[in-house]
């Protein structure tokens, strides 16, 4: 049981396999990596089982890798997987409750990078941000849900992600390991969300762009995700407290 | 009726809401201030009752309570934030992202609000955590500088680590005592701290934690460097920065008072930290060219004061001295804001409040009887007070606390009158005089106010912490060292300002190049950063 939940939450860099031989593009590598730890919840929850040390060990190497890969992509799309990959540990440590509120307020929080992906390929041609930056000041909608995501990444109150990783820290066992993990996961959320916060919605508007803001329907599939993140909120205060 | 006071941490988010769906422009700052006074007054109101009846104010299930430290603490950030707010109303009016600034703001007073009332350890985390994003993003609120950006992620990364030794001791707290409950976690270790001593390490590395996660948001040294790379922020945030954020440290540790009462040797490594950082950062400010960084070394240096403070048991005084100096740095900054922004518009050099006030010369003070009769009127009073102080309490003097309350008293003084008098060679005695007079004057504020703040905020406890904070140096001792700094620095400021340096005769010597370098180099600490975290 423990090689199988490894394998559905991440905790090894299938993806690749998958970037190597373009069997699966970007977008369905996150649809894939989101379907099977969507399983992997549904199993622990049926099965209630918890993955044991040496395992959550290996989730953390195959973690520190997709950390050095979300620090060199530029691509949203590619981002969104390996920050999934990269909180593996956490979804493999914490108790199987937490874990399950854990791993749903990360999938909702990627889900909103995913599609902010997708509306930076259909108005700049790709899900590459790289030159598309100061978006705060010239398209304020995708800036701003753009900050919240990111927020919320970065492990921030008043996001869920926040709430129920601590919630996940204070029930597991404090061990060697678990503050390796922690520290790990913790700044390794924060560097990757600012330095993708200071190279989108913050920077200069550039010139040669033309900026076009997230369109009425859009706006409300993103507040859609957004009022599910703090009702997420709200269950995760109402677990810690 | 006094249970609407535990609103307060809300209000604030109730109108970053409501501006959030307001189009014109103009109504936005109409509706901050109105609910901030409501604030304002909500909170004076808490005040008057704990005040009146002596009653803590308990809420939410006992997550959020008004006490006395909310009740001092919650209507000066109140204060704050109403003249911030009506200040920024015209100086950011033609700044992009008017209506972000004012939801940023308004999330900031909340977290803070939410600090000072948290009466649970989970809520305390959650204010912590929220503060530090509501500055990043309000430090960075120029999204086209470079420099802003980069430096608010410096600043981020300085309080992301205070955020982890925060989490970290908040759930050591709660495996070894078992409660979230600030109020019950106080009875507890209070009770301890009277059983004896105590040897569990895990105790100490809470209270080490507390104290760093303190030292990192209160920028002391070396985690310092955020606070004078962030001036680029708006002026408005610059006060609110320094008259508010950096006090967080302050204002943690004086809630955790009873915990380190379990831990002296948490104490007296905020005592030495503190040393460090006011004498450090105060150089630094004098041999730093940009003056705006001179200015955040100027708040790294006091930060270094109330750490210090901290650290001696004078936990109440802590308090009085981070909210002085926040009214008088938020002054500054706000009155400099005012003036670049007239310098912009009129062809004149503009005029100072604060100059016109105390440096102008006025023909009535002018006389060298004033000055005599001030120094009557308190030099009489010192010489009584310190004699009344011997012979009905000679423990004062016993206490390391006694120390720094002079020589505080002291530099604040000096500074004071060197902020606003003029000083010049041919009227050294009317300057002598003043400074003795602003030292007796401080002095005796900090006596007076700070006992009576330490009675109301912790009653007969405080002599608790300055027995458990107390380094037992003699009582003689404290008053020969105190004596020695006295004359030392009257004998600098004589010399600075007294006797004329012929400029360009003197060369200094290697050592003291050598000296001025690395002090104008800020002690290479920046560049030790950004040439070996380059993470942003």
């Amino acid at each position: 049981m423990d090689f199988i939940l490894l394998f559905l939450f991440a905790g090894v860099p299938y993806y690749l396999l998958f970037e190597k031989t373009n069997i699966l593009g970007k977008e369905k590598i996150f649809y894939f990596s989101t379907l099977l730890v969507v399983t992997g919840i549904i199993v622990s929850n049926i099965t209630m089982e918890t993955v044991s040390m040496p395992f959550v060990m290996v989730a953390l190497l195959a973690s520190l890798f997709s950390l050095y890969k979300a620090n060199k992509t530029r691509n949203l799309y590619k981002l969104a997987y390996y920050i999934l990959f990269f909180n593996a540990p956490m979804l493999l440590m914490f108790g199987v409750k937490e874990s399950t509120l854990y791993g749903i307020s990360l999938l909702l929080t990627l889900g909103g990078i995913f599609l902010m992906g997708k509306y930076y390929e259909r108005n700049y041609g790709s899900a590459n941000y790289k030159s598309v930056t100061g978006i705060t000041l010239v398209t304020p909608y995708a800036g701003l849900m753009l900050t919240i995501y990111l927020t919320a990444l970065a492990l921030y109150p008043p996001f869920p992600n926040s709430l129920m990783f601590l919630n996940g820290i204070l029930s597991s066992e404090i061990n060697a390991l678990w503050y390796i993990t922690v520290v790990v996961i913790f700044f390794g959320n924060f560097l990757i969300a600012v330095r993708v916060m200071a190279k989108t919605v913050f920077g200069k508007p550039n010139d040669n762009v033309h900026y076009i803001d997230l369109e009425p329907k859009q706006r409300w599939l993103h507040l859609t995700i957004f009022i599910l993140l703090l009702v997420l909120s709200i269950v995760g205060l109402q677990e810690l407290l | 009726m006094e249970k609407l006071v535990l609103f307060i941490p809300f209000i604030p988010i109730v109108i970053a809401i409501l501006i959030g769906f307001l189009n014109k422009k103009e109504h936005m700052p109409k509706v901050a201030i109105f609910f901030s006074s409501l604030v304002a007054l909500l909170a004076l109101y808490g005040t008057y009752h704990v005040m009146s009846t002596d009653e803590v104010i308990y809420g939410f299930d006992g997550l959020l309570v008004y006490n006395e430290l909310s009740a001092i603490l919650v209507p000066y950030v109140a204060i704050l934030g109403l003249v911030i707010r009506k200040y920024s109303t015209k100086y950011m009016w033609d700044e992009p992202g008017y209506k972000r600034f004012f939801v940023l703001l308004n999330f900031i007073f909340s977290a803070i609000y939410l600090l000072v009332m948290s009466n649970n350890l989970i809520i305390l985390t959650i204010a912590w955590q929220l503060m530090s994003i509501s500055l990043y993003l309000l430090i960075t609120f120029n999204v086209e500088s470079k420099s802003a950006i980069k430096n608010g992620g410096w600043t981020m990364l300085v309080h992301k680590l205070a955020d982890l030794f925060f989490i970290i001791a908040v759930i050591l707290t709660y495996k070894v005592f078992g409660s979230f409950d600030l109020a019950h976690l106080g009875e507890k270790w209070l009770a301890m701290s009277q059983s004896g001593p105590i040897d569990d390490p895990l105790i100490y590395v809470t209270g080490f934690l507390f104290l760093f996660a303190a030292m990192m948001k209160s920028a002391i040294i070396p985690f310092h460097l955020w606070l004078p790379y962030t001036s680029e922020a708006p002026t408005p945030v610059s006060a609110l920065m320094h008259a508010g954020v950096v006090n967080v440290g302050g204002i943690l540790l004086n809630k955790m008072a009873f915990l380190l009462l379990l831990t002296p040797a948490v104490l007296n490594v905020a005592f030495v930290m503190g040393l460090i950082t006011a004498i450090f950062a105060s150089i630094l400010m004098l041999a730093v060219s940009d003056i705006k960084r001179s200015l955040g070394y100027s708040t790294v240096g006091q930060m270094g004061y109330m750490i210090m403070e901290v650290g001696l048991g004078a936990f109440s005084l802590a308090i009085y001295h981070l909210m002085v100096h926040g009214i008088f740095k938020a002054s500054l900054f706000l009155e400099s804001g005012s003036l670049i922004n007239s310098a912009r518009k009129e062809p004149n050099v503009p005029k100072r409040l604060s100059h016109e006030l105390f440096w102008e010369e006025k023909p009535q003070y002018n006389s060298m009887n004033m000055f005599r009769m001030v120094a009557l009127f308190t030099v009489v009073p010192v010489v009584v007070f310190i004699g009344v102080k011997f012979a009905l309490g000679e423990d004062f003097f016993h206490l390391n606390a006694a120390l720094l309350i002079l020589a505080f008293a002291w530099l604040t003084g000096t500074q004071l009158f060197l902020s606003f008098f003029e000083v010049t060679k041919a009227n050294s005695p009317k300057v002598i005089l003043t400074v003795i007079s602003s030292f007796i004057i401080v002095l005796f504020t900090y006596e007076f106010v700070g006992l009576a703040l330490e009675h109301f905020l912790y009653g007969e406890h405080g002599a608790l912490l300055y027995k458990v904070a107390t380094l037992h140096v003699s009582g003689t001792m404290t008053l020969l060292m105190l004596i020695a700094i006295m004359f030392i620095g009257w004998y600098f400021t004589y010399k600075q300002h007294f006797v004329g340096i012929p400029i360009g005769e003197h060369k200094p010597n290697k050592v003291q190049w050598r000296i001025y370098k690395i002090l104008a180099k800020e002690g290479y600490l920046s560049d030790l950063y950004i040439k070996y975290f380059k993470v942003f």
